[in-house]
């Protein structure tokens, strides 16, 4: 990072000097961006914007006992956009001075005009409001390389004591510092300075031929002075290392539809794939979504209510505005089983004539933003998670997951275990192989019979793949018992 | 070749020469570097007219350098020579913050494919870029034959046309500089239909390095819409046992999560199921399995690895026996193997393994007689989620697909899963087909397996 030395402000007090950042470095001068947004104006322009990002993540990475590699990468650009209609013209450059801007700018709007229009003038500089979720001094933004490197040797010996049976421990930790700024048509300054870190363990146990994985990850939009918390590590490698050997034991998983107990936090990802996607302005708008015109209607049982929150403090999915300048909100999707909202980007709340929600958010300069998801969950409810449990006649309990994947206009969604238990009687018998659950969107929340009062939010891991995008999200989930959903088991 | 390209090939070897020196210069023992330009150009339309075009030039390096047994990488998009100076003194820095590894470093001078010129791969459409109009024309009527399929499809969620040019150079500090260019036209639509309460989606695509290659935008439309309609009113299989005919498209899966379980960095971190089994019979009998990185307009040809090794012709898989693992240089040297000239390099990373062209050799039954000889089970159509882990073999995803009875297709099915290990899988293999699937680097046809368990109502 390139601010000035010794400076101790915060984020959203430094909205003017992180402009003054890329005039400095790209000599994008108020004159520039103003001669920039001319070319963005018109009377067939519903919306434009230029959004400039200069990124620099480090990274390190330990396997076999030692720190093998560490990089560092810079990736900077510029993406000019303009929408009419249902049009949109996109362009980019990684060049980036005022000619260059021009005429990235100018591409976008030969291909969304077609040369029709004629440009007016812009009056860049109004400050967009703008949250301080994750303020940071320019000190915290430092983690010296040597620090990094015991860190992840903590991790590893942590990993390591755990069990006998622990062969593999690999770990690594990502740092990032995303600097952007967006002009929107109608002059409108944002700027948002982002940090965000991950910190990750997988663990191999082997007993025999027997070799099974556990991973715990963590990390959030906070200043990396505080990912020295060497307890915090500890503990994290040790559950990786503990879902290894609890997998040792693992017997072959059942099939068939079951009733299944979801765990706290990370299972959160049912949210993110049965209902959030298919909540998305974008195909809600153009109706391919299994929830396309159905707001008002029962989607879940009255036990469950759904919000999307880009504004809680520090988390992986919050952001103090969207990528088009819109300050990030609380949005009510299913409030006690009726559907209520969409997540909206510009381009289709206004198509649809609903309000933005500060959900448009992009990978990087080399895309357009789209409506995404921030921090997923579901609030929790009056149940003792112990009796949600207690409850389960025969059926699985699970607490970790990896990765999930939906058809958003059948609805059919899909999440695999990564831990999880046969249960019968409401007592744990043993730990099942990885299987794949299988569920229908708009019905799986119809069949939660008990919501626990233990939400949780996941540790800060989720990363959330569209049309070739990655983002990263969160999400969150009480103990819930859904009575029926199908379990892709061999047994 | 165009002046254009040849002018920006020597551009990027004046870059990569650059950063080389830079590294030297600056302090590292031994370095390597690539340069990736990429043209691209796609545009989408919906409902008869344009929802979006993208037009993108980019360009990024990626430096590794060594001091010694040591080594960091750095990536930038920034190719102000001050800037990439400053990296590579960064990158010099952290190579001396990591810990020495005796298994890191370049390739042996011996194994460089130093010989030029390169072998002509057909990769690049040289022939000129189809115009913006002509680009239009084919995404619109790939709609409307889509659109116009059947009165049941409702919408689409657009057709769009994508062309790239990519240029991939690298270079290293022990001599070797190549690059390779290619060229991608592809092209695709998604078709959503509608009856009653049910709703589905399906799409079709092509894709090849020459633009005349590509099917006709007619045909992918009809297919796309096709697929989508007899999606319709799906229902659930029972739980239980069945044989499972995935189609080439889907099969292609299957032989990717081979080839990771058999990358020589899972071998040496003990992270696959298949450690230990090199010599043995890991797959059904009619199982054999090649790769050919010099497969003319092949997706994954290439004249040299992601380390600039020399590449060969090899059968991976002999009637279900594996003949070795892949190997790049540190793998290769953690294991004592040579390599194999499997690495591959992304830009912001160290090499990890990977393969160019992958043929299975097909047999001789079309898709008719291996439904027949199938009898009952699913065909599988789509596969979705990340069930599947190579360390353990344990294999479980969500499927959508057809119910299959003596030999015949009968209703659509969806909503359930598909599980086994990667072991009984591949060793349940019992028929391969004669359908090869042309648009990847995969080229594979059906597979017919049994002893799969099918998770449904």
């Amino acid at each position: 990072m390139s601010i000035s030395e010794g400076s101790t402000r915060e984020s959203q007090e430094t909205g003017r000097d992180l402009a003054g950042f890329f005039e400095h470095r790209f000599g994008a001068t108020p004159e520039v961006l103003e001669s920039v947004m001319n070319l963005a104006s018109g009377s067939h322009v519903d919306f434009a914007d230029l959004y400039f990002e200069h990124t620099v993540s480090e990274t390190m990475s330990l396997e076999e006992g030692i720190v093998k590699k560490a990089g560092s990468h810079v990736s900077q650009g510029a993406g000019a956009r303009i929408i009419s209609g249902e049009k949109t013209g996109f362009a980019l450059t990684e060049e980036i001075d005022p000619k260059m801007l021009r005429l990235t700018m100018a591409t976008a709007r030969e291909i969304a005009l077609h040369g029709g229009d004629s440009p007016a003038r812009t009056q860049v500089g109004k400050m967009a409001h703008s949250h301080s979720l994750y303020p940071v001094t320019e000190e915290g933004l430092v983690l010296a390389t040597d620090v990094r490197r015991e860190l992840l040797s903590e991790a590893d010996r942590a990993a390591r004591a755990y069990d006998h049976r622990v062969k593999q421990v690999m770990v690594s930790l990502a740092t990032e510092v995303k600097t952007v700024l967006t002009v929107r048509e109608d002059g409108q300054l944002s700027t948002d300075l982002r940090p965000l870190y991950r910190f990750n363990i997988t663990v191999i146990a082997q007993n025999g031929t027997n070799r099974q994985t556990g991973s715990y990850g963590f990390g959030g939009r906070v200043p990396f002075s505080s990912i020295p918390d060497i307890e915090r590590i500890r503990s994290g490698a040790r559950e990786a290392a503990r879902q290894a050997v609890v997998n040792l034991d693992a017997r072959d998983c059942p099939s068939g539809t079951m009733a299944v107990v979801l765990g706290p936090g990370w299972p959160g990802i049912l949210l993110h794939e049965a209902v959030g996607h298919g909540l998305e302005g974008d195909f809600n708008r153009k109706g391919t979504s299994a929830f396309s015109g159905r707001i008002g209607e029962k989607v879940a049982s009255s036990l469950c209510t759904v919000i999307d929150d880009g504004t809680i403090p520090g988390r992986r999915g919050s952001l103090n505005v969207d990528d088009e300048g819109t300050p990030t909100s609380r949005t009510v999707l299913i409030e006690k089983g009726i559907l209520r909202g969409y997540l909206q980007d510009r381009h289709n709340a206004h198509l649809m004539g609903m309000k933005v929600t500060g959900n448009g958010r992009r990978e990087s300069y080399a895309h357009a933003p789209m409506p995404r998801m921030t921090n997923t969950s579901m609030l929790g409810g009056d149940s003792d998670p112990k009796e949600i449990l207690e409850s389960l006649d025969r059926g699985i309990y699970a607490v970790n997951f990896g990765g999930g994947q939906v058809d958003i206009t059948s609805g059919k969604f899909v999440f695999s275990t990564s831990e999880a238990y046969y249960v019968e009687k409401g007592r744990i018998l043993y730990p099942v192989r990885g299987a794949t659950l299988i569920g229908s969107g708009p019905e799986v929340l119809t069949k939660v019979s008990m919501v626990g009062s233990d939400m949780a939010l996941d540790s800060g891991v989720g990363t959330c793949g569209k049309d070739g995008q990655s983002v990263p999200v969160g999400v969150g989930l009480p103990t819930i018992m859904v009575e029926e959903l199908t379990v892709g088991g061999t047994a | 070749m165009s002046d254009d390209a040849v002018e920006k090939i020597a551009q990027g070897e004046d870059l990569l020469s650059f950063v080389l020196s830079e590294s030297k210069r600056l302090g590292a023992t031994d370095a390597d570097a690539i340069y990736v330009t990429s043209d691209d150009y796609s545009i989408s339309v919906r409902k008869g007219d344009v929802e979006k075009v993208n037009r993108s030039l980019s360009r990024g390096m990626g430096i590794r350098v060594f001091r010694g047994e040591s080594q960091a990488i750095v990536s930038t998009s920034d190719l102000n020579r001050n800037a990439l100076s400053e990296l590579v003194r960064e990158a010099v820095r952290l190579a001396g913050e990591t810990a020495p590894d005796p298994y890191a470093g370049l390739p042996d001078p011996a194994d460089l494919e130093l010989h030029r010129p390169l072998p002509d791969l057909l990769l690049e459409d040289d022939s000129p870029e189809p115009s913006s109009r002509l680009r239009l024309e084919i995404a619109l009527s790939c709609e409307k034959a889509a659109l116009s399929y059947d009165s049941r499809i409702a919408s689409s969620e657009g057709a769009e046309f994508q062309s790239s040019r990519v240029t991939r150079q690298m270079g290293n500090t022990r001599g070797f500089l190549g690059g390779t260019r290619r060229t991608n036209y592809a092209l695709s639509v998604t078709s959503i239909a509608k009856e009653g309460d049910s709703m589905e989606r399906d799409y079709w695509y092509d894709q090849r390095p020459f633009f005349r290659d590509l099917d006709s935008p007619e045909a992918i439309g009809t297919e796309s819409s096709r697929r989508a309609i007899r999606r319709l009113h799906p229902k659930r299989p029972p739980t239980g046992n069945a044989r499972i005919l995935f189609d080439p498209e889907n099969a292609r899966s299957l032989i990717g999560h081979f080839l990771s379980a058999i990358s020589g960095h899972s071998l040496y971190r003990d992270a696959t199921y298949l450690k230990g089994r090199e010599g043995t019979s890991v797959a059904s009998g009619i199982l054999t399995i090649t790769e050919d990185p010099f497969l003319p307009g092949g997706f994954g040809s290439r004249p040299f690895d992601g380390e600039g090794v020399r590449v060969t012709r090899k059968e991976i898989l002999s009637g279900g026996v594996l003949n070795g693992f892949l190997f790049d240089t540190y793998s290769a040297r953690k294991t004592g193997h040579k390599t194999t000239g499997n690495a591959v390099r992304s830009l912001g990373d160290s090499p990890s393994v990977g393969t160019s062209n992958i043929l299975v050799t097909p047999g001789s039954s079309d898709r008719a007689a291996l439904l027949k000889q199938m009898g009952d089970g699913i065909l599988v159509t789509e596969l979705i989620g990340f069930g599947v882990n190579t360390v353990t073999g344990d294999y479980s995803r969500g499927a959508f697909g057809y119910d299959v009875r003596g030999g015949e297709i009968m209703g659509p099915l969806s909503e359930f899963t598909i599980a086994g290990t990667l072991d009984s899988l591949f060793l349940g293999i019992i028929g391969v087909g004669s359908d090869l699937s042309r648009r990847s680097s995969i080229i594979c046809p059906s597979i017919l397996v049994e002893g799969l368990r099918v998770s449904g109502i």
